[in-house]
């Protein structure tokens, strides 16, 4: 036996060099190491016989591909994981899932453009009152900003903002009628009542989740906030300050909410750290 | 700390582990789980850090004629969540001998 390792047969090598197109580039180093200890241990340490022709050239193959796909996901949910391209992915893809489904329940495009033409004209109606009264009975507090905001990033902020309301407003008019269809043959205008119901309703929890998210999200990149630590002892509160600080994972600055408003701390105060780090830098 | 709840299939590894079988190809082939099983499995138990990989020294691979190993233990928060899987489970511990070495 030779003191250098022999290598792989052509099949695993091949196996292994497309799948580490997979795998992120920083970690595909250590998964070609580990997977090659591996295969090498299955081809040269294991007694012949042991192991099954199947297992060898099926299920180890999936192994890898499985794992490469993991080590993808995972790193792929770990860079979007509460970005507004993802909450607005999400909303789209949920839309376009239920949209295919209305389209099925209701036997092709034709039937389901008849019912949405005079469903769609009442809910349109219902949409700036739902906005009204989620506006006026929400219970989000003001959010004071310690830095000046560019103009462009409140752009970006409303345009956000809009783009989330309207995919969920869309969203829950689809699932309204999906729910409601099982009712459309037997009783059309019970059926046409409960969906204009079921909108109402999901689009008025659609709203109030839309406002709350909003301000649970960096000011700068719109990122949702993480890591929410509670700050001060509630039986000092007339003392120091208490509440719940949360903090954007990418260090732009942190979201203070007051549990209880006092007249020194009456409102959520978001406090820039950029700007802050900025000008200590500059000073 | 709460133990987290696992599958069946991740109690099964974890188990393994605890037992000696300490890199990939030990646990697929003692717990017959398919190695696209095994392998995420792994990654995920490390992720939620119930197991930690250490890298077998290159003297130790050289000697043996091969290539350096990833070798997995148990963490302090894996045992514990080893024990907790073997009482919801009970019959872990007679589907897995312990590694003779």
């Amino acid at each position: 036996m030779s003191s250098r390792p022999s290598p792989l047969p052509a099949f695993h090598r091949a196996v292994l060099r497309s799948a580490q197109h997979l795998v992120p580039v920083s970690e595909r180093d250590e998964f070609l190491r580990s997977w090659h200890a591996e295969l090498f241990h299955m081809h040269h340490c294991v007694p012949r016989g042991r192991l099954s022709t199947v297992r060898l050239h099926i299920d180890l193959p999936l192994g890898v591909v499985s794992d490469a796909l993991w080590l993808r996901t995972h790193s792929l949910r770990r860079s979007l994981a509460g970005t507004p391209a993802l909450c607005l992915a999400s909303l789209l893809s949920l839309s376009l899932f239920s949209f295919a489904f209305a389209v099925l329940s209701y036997g092709g495009w034709h039937g389901l453009g008849v019912h949405l033409g005079s469903q769609a004209e009442h809910c349109l109606v219902a949409v700036p009152i739902i906005l009204f009264v989620s506006s006026a009975i929400a219970s989000f507090s003001h959010v004071e900003l310690n830095s000046i905001p560019h103009t462009l990033r409140w752009i970006n902020h409303l345009l956000f903002a809009g783009l989330k309301t309207s995919l969920a407003l869309l969203l829950t008019f689809l699932l309204s009628v999906c729910l409601s269809r099982p009712l459309y043959i037997p009783l059309p205008r019970a059926a046409d009542l409960l969906q204009i119901l079921f909108f109402v309703l999901f689009a008025l929890l659609a709203v109030r989740w839309s406002f709350h998210d909003q301000e649970q999200r960096c000011k700068q990149c719109l990122c949702s906030l993480a890591t929410p630590a509670r700050v001060g002892r509630p039986s000092h509160n007339l003392l120091e300050w208490t509440g719940t600080e949360q903090t954007c994972k990418q260090g732009h600055g942190r979201l203070s909410i007051p549990e209880i408003e006092t007249s020194w701390h009456q409102y959520s105060r978001w406090i820039d750290q950029t700007s802050s780090l900025d000008h200590v830098a500059s000073a | 700390m709460s133990n987290p709840r696992l599958s069946h299939s991740a109690a099964l590894i974890l188990k393994a582990i605890s037992l000696g079988y300490c890199f990939g190809f030990d646990v697929m082939e003692i717990t017959g789980l398919p190695s696209g099983t095994v392998y995420p499995a792994l990654r995920r138990l490390e992720r939620d850090d119930l197991v930690e990989s250490r890298w077998e020294s290159e003297e130790d691979a050289f000697s043996s004629q091969r290539p350096a190993r990833r070798y997995y233990q148990l963490t302090r928060e894996g045992k514990a969540a080893a024990l907790a899987a073997t009482e919801r489970y009970p019959l872990l511990a007679r589907l897995l001998p312990e590694k003779h070495t």
